[in-house]
């Protein structure tokens, strides 16, 4: 059974079909990209997974279960990490907070435990603060904890939304755009971030504008223009499609 | 150094009826009075911070939680008999009931139409407040609210009638908002409502229910307006439709944002400086708008976050030389 399924989804804005009826199926443990020219509906369709749109059309499957247009924060919860493609974090919250918010909710949800702070959640604090700087660690911002997020340059954000994706151990990663509008050496450090966290087990879906990127590290490439998704393959296949090529380079 | 400074200053808040009593034996009612009322509205100001400081939503309801709250300890005391400390609970349990219900609808509207929406609903409880005779006597105002009784069933009692009680009384609940406020705003509650206020999507992306936790913060803040209107009318024995107007949220909003929002330090100098300085200075109520307008404007155009930040800039400086 595939870890995410979307069948025949569709999103319409304004009589505009973003989706037009796209399927696709991921499998437990695969690195996939998600290409296409710009407004060919990849990001919509990242929206319409994780529930920040509501679909019109299809469904979507999460191992096995129906969670079309569930809302945001339970599509969190059942183990889906997301990034946007605009870097997102929490500007007023600590470096080191911007972590810990996306694992307190997997936990002891009981308002009283946590005015109380019970033992049990002090030693979930403790857990979560050892976890979030084991991944500051890794994406190279632990001396930055302390600091406002909002204070971090463009890229650092970027590792830092990279990093609290990764915080609650999610089962399925969705990447939006990670490599854009970053310096070279940062697109090696992602690049290198991303396998390292797919070789660890996670599963990958990736949008990516960088073809270097895409071809370097995916499996399987599916390619969307229009809003529907025209080809579907290895690396080497999707280089040569006549479809690709011709919407990526001109018709 | 600072924790001395700290103890200092909580002995100096506990002792002052008898600092008040030595210094201006002449003025000792009217200054209590001012202390009473500085406690009060501290407390309130803290209530009404954890929505607009901590969860950054523009609420403007504020005197309909507080107006709820007094009139059900007025009415549950004077109508129904209930002992002081029953009918604070039952203003706190309406106030959040309130608070709970009309937050679900409200909270449905994005930013600005939040802020019209909760004005709305201080106008109509405000309006409910002067027509509905029937309970609130209207603009006739519930009288005759007894005084303070702590104690619980038959045991040993004790009724809060000199103006040190109040005082006392008005500080221990300042004291136990102060230490609500605390837990609410700290730890892993106080991340998640700062995560909602600061990207409400990326909240949801943590596994976050931005919906709830707005209305977690909403109703525990009526619930505690309430609680205070309670309070309030226990010390004055009138309840009046008056208390509940906008004006008070004008002076909430400029204690909350003149002081420093989604700052505790910052909420109290406000509520210090916005309640008993002009008092202090005798400043007739109209001219009192005035200048707080004038200082609104000369604060936010001079330190947007409030007089909380310039004596942080201050401190970091000392620190920094």
């Amino acid at each position: 059974m595939a870890l995410l399924e979307i069948r025949e989804l569709t999103k319409r804005f304004l009589g505009v079909t973003a989706v037009d009826r796209v399927d696709l199926a991921i499998e437990r443990g695969e690195l996939v990209s998600l290409i296409g020219p710009n407004g060919s509906g990849k990001t919509t369709l990242f929206n319409c997974v994780t529930g920040y749109l509501d679909a019109d059309g299809g469904r979507v499957l999460f191992d096995g279960r129906d969670v079309t247009n569930a809302p945001p924060h339970r599509m969190a919860r059942l183990g889906i990490g997301r990034t946007f493609q605009q870097v997102s974090v929490f500007p007023r919250l600590s470096v080191l907070d911007n972590l810990l918010v996306f694992v307190q909710q997997h936990q002891e949800e009981d308002l009283l435990a946590r005015l109380v702070r019970t033992r049990r959640q002090q030693h979930f604090e403790a857990e979560a603060v050892a976890r979030a700087r084991g991944l500051l660690e890794l994406v190279g911002l632990a001396d930055r904890a302390a600091t406002a997020a909002g204070a971090l340059s463009y890229g650092q954000r970027k590792l830092l939304a990279f990093a609290a994706a990764l915080m609650p151990d999610p089962e399925l990663l969705l990447l939006d755009e990670p490599a854009a509008a970053v310096n070279p050496t940062m697109i090696n450090q992602m690049k290198a971030h991303i396998l390292a966290a797919h070789r660890q087990g996670k599963t990958v879906l990736l949008v990516e504008h960088n073809m270097d990127v895409v071809m370097d590290i995916s499996r399987r490439i599916i390619v969307l223009d229009g809003g529907r998704k025209i080809a579907e393959g290895p690396p080497d296949v999707i280089r040569r499609d006549p479809r690709v090529v011709e919407a990526y380079f001109g018709r | 150094m600072r924790r001395a400074a700290g103890w200092a200053l909580a002995v100096v808040v506990v002792s002052a009826p008898w600092l008040v009593a030595v210094a201006v034996p002449r003025q000792q009612r009217y200054v209590l009075h001012v202390l009473i009322f500085t406690a009060l509205f501290a407390a309130l100001a803290l209530s009404y911070d954890l929505v607009v400081g901590h969860v950054g939503s523009l609420s403007l309801a504020h005197p309909a939680f507080f107006g709820i709250g007094a009139y059900a300890a007025a009415i549950l005391a004077t109508r129904a008999g209930w002992p002081f400390l029953a009918d604070v609970l039952g203003a706190v349990l309406v106030a959040a009931v309130v608070a709970a219900v009309v937050g679900v609808p409200l909270f449905r509207l994005t930013e600005h139409a939040f802020a019209v929406g909760t004005l709305g609903l201080a106008l109509v409880a405000w309006i409910v407040a002067n027509n509905w005779v029937e309970v609130t006597r209207g603009p006739l105002c519930v009288t005759g609210i007894p005084k303070p009784v702590l104690g619980v069933g038959s045991g040993p009692a004790l009724t809060v009638t000199t103006l040190p009680g109040y005082y006392w009384l008005a500080l221990s609940a300042l004291a136990a908002v102060v230490l609500l406020y605390r837990r609410l705003t700290t730890f892993r509650l106080g991340r998640a409502f700062h995560a909602v206020r600061d990207n409400e999507p990326l909240a949801g992306a943590a596994g976050i229910n931005p919906l709830k936790y707005r209305l977690l913060a909403f109703t525990i803040a009526g619930a505690l307006a309430g609680g205070v209107g309670a309070l309030y009318v226990h010390y004055l024995s009138v309840m009046c439709p008056e208390e509940m107007t906008i004006g008070l949220t004008v002076n909430l909003l400029v204690i909350v944002f003149l002081g420093g929002v989604g700052s505790l330090r910052g909420v109290l100098l406000g509520a210090v400086l916005f309640t008993a300085l002009p008092e202090a200075l005798r400043l007739a109520p109209t001219w009192r708008l005035v200048i707080y307008g004038l200082l609104l404007l000369l604060v936010v155009v001079r330190s947007p976050e409030g007089l909380e930040s310039l004596l942080r800039r201050a401190g970091a400086r000392r620190a920094a030389v």
